[in-house]
C-alpha cells in the first residue's frame, strides 16, 4: 500500500478546497450573494403579501357595463380579466384606481381658472356653495342658465340629466358619440343586429378599433370572422378594420358622406329601389341630381363600376346592414351623412339596423348639441360629469372663455383639462370602488371620494326645488331607476329642409383650394383612443414608435405627398388650418394613408391630464374644422382643410 | 456545441400560436401583461427606448413594398419566442448557453426561465437574442406611490442592472398546480394554464397549451399552412433530407410561438423576404 506522502496530502487538501471553490461558484451560491447584494443596495419594493381571492365587478362608468372579475391580493386589486372581453377604460381601470394623482377631498379653486391651484374643502362646504349659487339662479328665474356636460349615458349621466331638469334646465348635454350623434340626426340610436348579418358596409366606422362597445364589437368581429361575414369598409387610411375588412374601399378624405349618396343612387335609379323615409322624394331628387355617379367617382376616388358593384352586392345580401360614424374611440359624422347610410338600410330593407331611445336620456337641450350649446349657448352655472369637453370639443378653446365667466363643478377621479376650469373639484371613483345590486365594491372608496351617483343624490337632497327628484337616498338604489331601452317607434325622416345646405356646401368642401391643398383627417392609436388613455403608464407602454417617439407626435402622410413637398421622415413641420396652427409636429411617411392627407392621431396634447398624461404631442381638435351640424348639433370636425410648412 | 448525453424528460412543452388574422390590435394582451407581470411604471413609459415591457404590440405593414391602396396593416404581439433549438428533448435556446449567472434556464416544461434576481446584468442573453425579446432595466423599475398598491405577489419586482422577459407567466402554472394541490389532485402536471395574454385576448387570437399534446388546439394550429415561425429559415426547406442535413450543421431558434396568418405579405416579411 502506498504511503500517503505529505506533499500529496497538500494536493489532495488543495483539490478539495478548488473544487468546493468551483462547486461553489457553479452552485451559484456567489450569484444569490449577488442578488442579496443588489437587492439590499437598491432596497428594492416587495408588494405587500395577502390572501388571493377573485371579486366580480361590472362598470358602471360606462352604458357597455363591462362585466370583470377582478384578482385580489388581500384588499388590494392587482388584476383586471374577463372571459368576455373588456373595455379599454375597464381594463385601465386598475391604474385608475391606484392612480397617484387621484383627488382626494373636494377641492376649490384658490388661482384664476386654468392655474391648477386648489385648496381641499369638506363635502359639507363644497355641497353649501353649489346649493346657494344654485338657488340664488333659481329664485332670480334663471334656472336654465345652469348647464351639465355628461360623459355617457351610464347611470350617473341619467341621474344628472334628472337633476338638472328638476332644477328648471333644459340644457343637459351628453359628450358626443354614436348614440348621441344618430338619434340626434334619425330620432334614435341604431342597434345593430350584428350577429345576423351577412354584409357589413362600414362608411369609415373603424369596427374593431374601439367604435361603440368595443369589447362587444372584438366579440362580433370573431363570429363575422368564423361565419364568413363580408365587411366592406371605406377609409382613407388602411385602418386594421380595413385591413381585416373582407373589402376595403379607399375614399378620398371625408368622401364617406358622397359615396353613400353615390350608392343609393345607384339603388333608386339602376336597382329601382325605395325607402319608406319621410321626404324620400324630394331627398332622392336631391341626390340624383346633385350627385351623378361620375361627381361621386371623382370625389371620392372610387370608381363608377365599383360603385356599381358595392350596390349589386349591398342590395343582394341577405341580410345587409350599412354602418355609418366614422372613427373608433371618437366617432364624428355629419346628419346628412347618418342619414345617407341608414336610407341605405331603408333601401334594401335591412332587418339588423333597429332604431332605439332610452327613456332617460334625451341628446337634446335647448340646443340641438354640445358644440352648438359651447358656440351659442350662454350659462352662469356648469356641471361637468366626468366629461372633458375643453380637451375633446373642436370648440374647447371658446368653452374656456366662457367657463372663466361662470361657475363650474366638475365630477371627476383625477384631473383633466376642463376640471382645471372649475370652481369646485368633486372627487368621484373608478368602478372598482363602486357597489351594483350584483357585486359589492371591490375596494373601498380611496380617502374622500364618493361614488358619483351619490354626489348628484346629495346635490338635489340639498336644494328645495329638486329634494324631491329622487326618491332614494343611496346611489345603490338607483339602478331600479335605470332608463329602458326600447324601440323608438320615431318614423324614420329625411330632414331635407335642415341638411339641405349641408349637402350644398359639399361642393365647396371638395373644391380645390390653393390656400389648403391637403385634408386632416385622425386616426387613433390602440388604447390611446381620443384621449382617455393617456393618463395610464401601461397605455403609454403601448404606444407603437411610428406613432409617438421619444416626446415627438408624428402625423402620417403618404410616401408621394411627401416627396412633392419635400417632406423627409422625422422632420418637423408646421400644420394651419383657417382656424389656426399646430407646431410641434413630426413627419412619419406611410403608404397606408391616402395622398393628399395628413393622418393625425388623436388623443394627444393635453394640458392637465396628471403628468402622465399632460404635455405629450399635440391636441388636433384646436384647429380641426368647427362647422356645426344643424341637427345633431356637433362640429364636422372629421376632415379639415389644412397645408403643411 | 456539445451534446449532453441525458435526453430531458419533458412533462410540457408550452406553445403558443398567435392568429394574426384575428388578432385587432387592440392591445389588451399589451395591458394584461404589464399587469400581471409587475411592469415597472416611469414617468414616461412612451419614450420607447427606455420602456420596460414583455410584450411588444409592433405595427408593421408593407408599405415599403406596395403603395397605396395595396398597402395592409397588421399588428405582432411579440413576446419571448421560447426558442428550443433544433432537438426538443435537449432544448438549447441562444440566450442560455451565454448566461454565466444561470440565471437563464430551459424547464422540463419547455419555458425558457429569467430569474431576475440571479441576473448579473452582463446582457449577453440580450445580445444572443435574435428576437429583441430581453430588454434591459437601465433604470430601477419605480411605482409612484400608490401604483404599489396594484402590485402582484407572484412575480418579484427586477432591481436595476438586470434583463427581464417575458416567461410565458410561468408563475400562473405555479399558482394552478398550488391550487391543484390545495384541492388534494396530486397529477400536478396534468394542470393546464393560460397566461394573461392569451387569457385577455377578447379574439381568442392567443391560443396556449402543450405542443406535445397533440389533441391540444394549439398543436393543431401549429400543423396548419397558416402557421409561421418568425425568421426561422429551415421552416421554408420543405425538403425532408435537405432539412435533416440542415439541422446537423447548424442550430436554428425553433420558436414554440406561432404565428398564424392567411397574408402572403405578412409571411414574408416575417422570414424577413421581400414582398415579390
Ligand atoms: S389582445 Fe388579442 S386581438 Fe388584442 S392585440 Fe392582443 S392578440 Fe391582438
Ligand atoms: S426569444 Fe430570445 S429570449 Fe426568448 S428563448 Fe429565444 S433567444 Fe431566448
Ligand atoms: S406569456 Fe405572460 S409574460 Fe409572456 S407576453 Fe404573455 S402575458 Fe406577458
Amino acid at each position: 500500500m502506498k504511503k500517503i506522502e505529505r506533499k500529496d496530502f497538500l494536493k489532495l487538501g488543495g483539490g478539495a478546497v478548488l473544487g468546493g471553490l468551483s462547486g461553489w461558484v457553479f452552485s451559484g451560491a456567489p450569484f444569490l450573494g449577488f442578488q442579496w447584494l443588489a437587492e439590499w443596495t437598491q432596497d428594492q419594493y416587495v408588494p405587500v403579501k395577502g390572501f388571493e381571492k377573485y371579486a366580480q365587478a361590472v362598470s358602471d362608468s360606462c352604458p357597455a357595463g363591462c362585466k370583470v372579475s377582478v384578482r385580489m391580493i388581500g384588499d388590494r386589486a392587482v388584476k383586471i380579466e374577463s372571459k368576455d372581453g373588456v373595455c379599454p377604460a375597464c381594463h385601465n381601470a386598475l391604474q385608475l384606481t391606484y392612480h397617484p394623482e387621484r383627488i382626494s377631498t373636494p377641492l376649490k379653486r384658490k388661482g384664476d381658472k386654468g392655474d391648477g391651484k386648489f385648496v381641499p374643502v369638506t363635502w359639507e362646504e363644497a355641497v353649501k356653495e353649489i346649493s346657494s349659487k344654485m338657488n340664488s339662479l333659481i329664485t332670480e328665474g334663471k334656472a336654465n342658465s345652469i348647464a351639465a356636460i355628461n360623459k355617457n349615458e351610464s347611470l350617473n349621466g341619467q341621474l344628472m340629466e334628472k337633476f338638472i331638469k328638476a332644477a328648471g334646465s333644459n340644457n343637459v348635454y351628453y359628450e358626443p358619440s354614436l348614440k348621441s350623434l344618430t338619434s340626434s340626426a334619425l330620432g334614435g340610436y341604431i342597434n345593430y343586429d350584428f350577429a345576423n348579418t351577412d354584409y357589413v358596409l362600414s362608411f369609415g366606422a373603424k369596427l374593431v378599433e374601439g367604435w361603440d362597445s368595443s369589447a362587444d364589437m372584438q366579440k362580433v368581429f370573431t363570429q363575422w370572422k368564423t361565419k364568413g361575414t363580408k365587411i366592406v369598409q371605406a377609409d382613407t387610411v388602411c385602418s386594421m378594420t380595413a385591413s381585416l375588412a373582407s373589402e376595403w374601399v379607399p375614399v378620398k378624405p371625408g368622401t364617406e358622406a358622397v359615396l353613400a349618396f353615390g350608392i343609393a343612387n345607384y339603388l333608386i335609379t339602376g336597382r329601382r329601389l325605395n325607402s319608406t323615409g319621410e321626404e324620400f322624394g324630394k331627398w332622392s331628387q336631391l341626390i340624383i341630381n346633385k350627385f351623378p355617379l361620375a361627381k361621386v367617382a371623382s370625389y371620392t376616388g372610387v370608381s363608377e363600376e365599383r360603385i356599381k358593384k358595392i350596390g349589386d352586392d349591398f342590395s343582394k345580401a341577405k341580410n345587409p346592414v350599412a354602418v355609418s360614424g366614422k372613427g373608433a374611440c371618437g366617432v364624428n359624422a355629419s346628419s346628412a351623412e347618418i342619414i345617407a347610410v341608414y336610407c341605405l338600410n331603408t333601401l334594401v330593407k335591412s332587418k339588423a339596423a333597429t332604431l332605439m331611445t332610452n327613456s332617460s336620456v334625451t341628446y337634446k337641450g335647448e340646443f340641438a348639441g354640445l358644440d352648438s350649446f359651447i358656440k351659442d349657448g350662454k350659462f352662469s352655472m356648469l356641471f361637468l360629469n366626468n366629461s372633458d369637453p375643453v380637451y375633446k370639443s373642436v370648440l374647447g378653446e371658446d368653452l374656456k372663455k366662457k367657463m372663466e365667466k361662470a361657475f363650474v363643478v366638475s365630477i371627476n377621479p383625477i384631473m383633466n383639462d376642463s376640471a382645471n376650469y372649475a370652481d369646485i373639484i368633486l372627487p368621484s371613483l373608478s368602478f372598482l370602488e363602486s357597489e351594483t345590486p350584483e357585486n359589492k365594491a371591490v375596494v373601498s372608496n380611496f380617502k374622500e371620494s364618493k361614488d358619483a351617483k351619490d354626489i348628484i343624490i346629495a346635490l338635489s337632497k340639498s336644494l328645495d326645488k329638486t329634494k324631491d327628484t329622487f326618491s332614494f337616498a343611496s346611489g345603490i338604489d338607483s339602478f331600479k331607476v335605470a332608463g329602458k331601452e326600447t324601440a323608438s317607434g320615431a318614423k324614420f325622416s329625411f330632414n331635407v329642409d335642415k341638411i339641405k345646405n349641408d349637402i350644398d356646401a359639399l361642393d365647396k368642401k371638395f373644391a380645390a383650394n390653393a390656400e389648403y391643398p391637403l385634408f386632416m383627417i385622425p386616426v387613433e392609436a390602440p388604447l390611446v383612443g381620443d384621449g382617455d388613455g393617456l393618463a395610464f403608464p401601461y397605455v403609454l407602454k403601448s404606444i407603437d414608435p411610428t406613432v409617438f417617439y421619444k416626446g415627438k407626435l408624428l402625423v402620417q402622410i403618404n410616401r408621394e405627398t411627401g416627396k412633392k413637398y419635400g417632406l423627409s421622415e422625422n422632420e418637423s413641420i408646421v400644420i394651419r388650418s383657417a382656424r389656426g396652427k399646430l407646431d410641434k409636429v413630426y413627419v412619419h411617411l406611410t403608404d397606408t394613408v391616402a395622398p393628399d392627407t395628413v393622418a393625425m392621431p388623436l388623443g394627444f396634447g393635453h394640458e392637465s391630464y396628471t403628468k402622465y398624461g399632460s404635455d405629450k404631442g399635440v391636441n388636433p381638435k384646436k384647429i380641426m374644422a368647427a362647422d356645426v351640424d344643424p341637427l345633431t348639433g356637433t362640429a364636422d370636425w372629421w376632415s379639415t382643410r389644412v397645408k403643411i410648412s | 456545441m456539445k451534446e449532453k448525453v441525458k435526453e430531458v424528460k419533458m412533462k410540457r412543452r408550452w406553445g403558443m400560436a398567435i392568429d394574426l388574422d384575428k388578432c385587432t390590435g387592440c392591445g389588451k394582451c399589451s395591458v394584461a401583461c404589464n399587469q400581471e407581470n409587475n411592469m415597472p411604471i416611469f414617468e414616461d413609459d412612451s419614450d420607447v427606448p427606455k420602456r420596460v415591457a414583455f410584450l411588444e404590440l409592433m405595427k408593421v405593414t408593407n408599405d415599403r413594398d406596395a403603395k397605396f391602396p395595396d398597402v395592409k396593416t397588421a399588428y405582432l404581439p411579440k413576446m419571448c419566442q421560447m426558442c428550443e433549438g433544433n432537438d426538443p428533448k435537449n432544448p438549447n435556446p441562444p440566450c442560455v448557453s451565454v448566461c454565466p449567472a444561470v440565471a437563464t434556464d430551459v424547464g422540463d416544461d419547455g419555458v425558457v426561465s429569467q430569474i431576475w434576481s440571479r441576473c448579473i446584468g452582463c446582457r449577453y442573453c440580450q445580445t444572443a437574442c435574435p428576437y429583441e425579446a430581453r430588454v434591459f432595466n437601465w433604470w430601477k423599475p419605480e411605482y409612484e406611490g400608490s401604483f404599489k398598491k396594484s402590485l402582484s405577489t407572484d412575480v418579484s419586482v427586477a432591481s436595476r442592472g438586470t434583463v427581464v422577459k417575458c416567461t410565458f407567466c410561468s408563475h400562473i402554472w405555479k399558482r394552478e398546480r398550488d391550487a391543484a394541490t390545495a384541492k388534494g389532485i396530486l397529477d400536478i402536471n396534468a394542470v393546464l394554464y393560460t397566461p394573461a395574454c392569451a387569457g385577455t385576448c377578447p379574439t381568442g387570437a392567443i391560443v396556449f397549451g402543450d405542443l406535445n399534446d397533440h389533441d391540444s388546439e394549439v398543436y393543431k394550429l401549429t400543423q396548419t399552412d397558416r402557421a409561421v415561425r418568425l425568421t426561422n429559415p429551415v421552416d421554408d426547406v420543405k425538403d425532408a433530407d435537405k432539412k435533416k442535413s440542415l439541422l446537423k450543421a447548424k442550430q436554428f431558434t425553433n420558436p414554440k410561438v406561432y404565428y398564424l396568418t392567411s397574408q402572403q405579405w405578412l409571411r414574408d416579411m416575417m422570414r424577413f423576404k421581400k414582398n415579390s
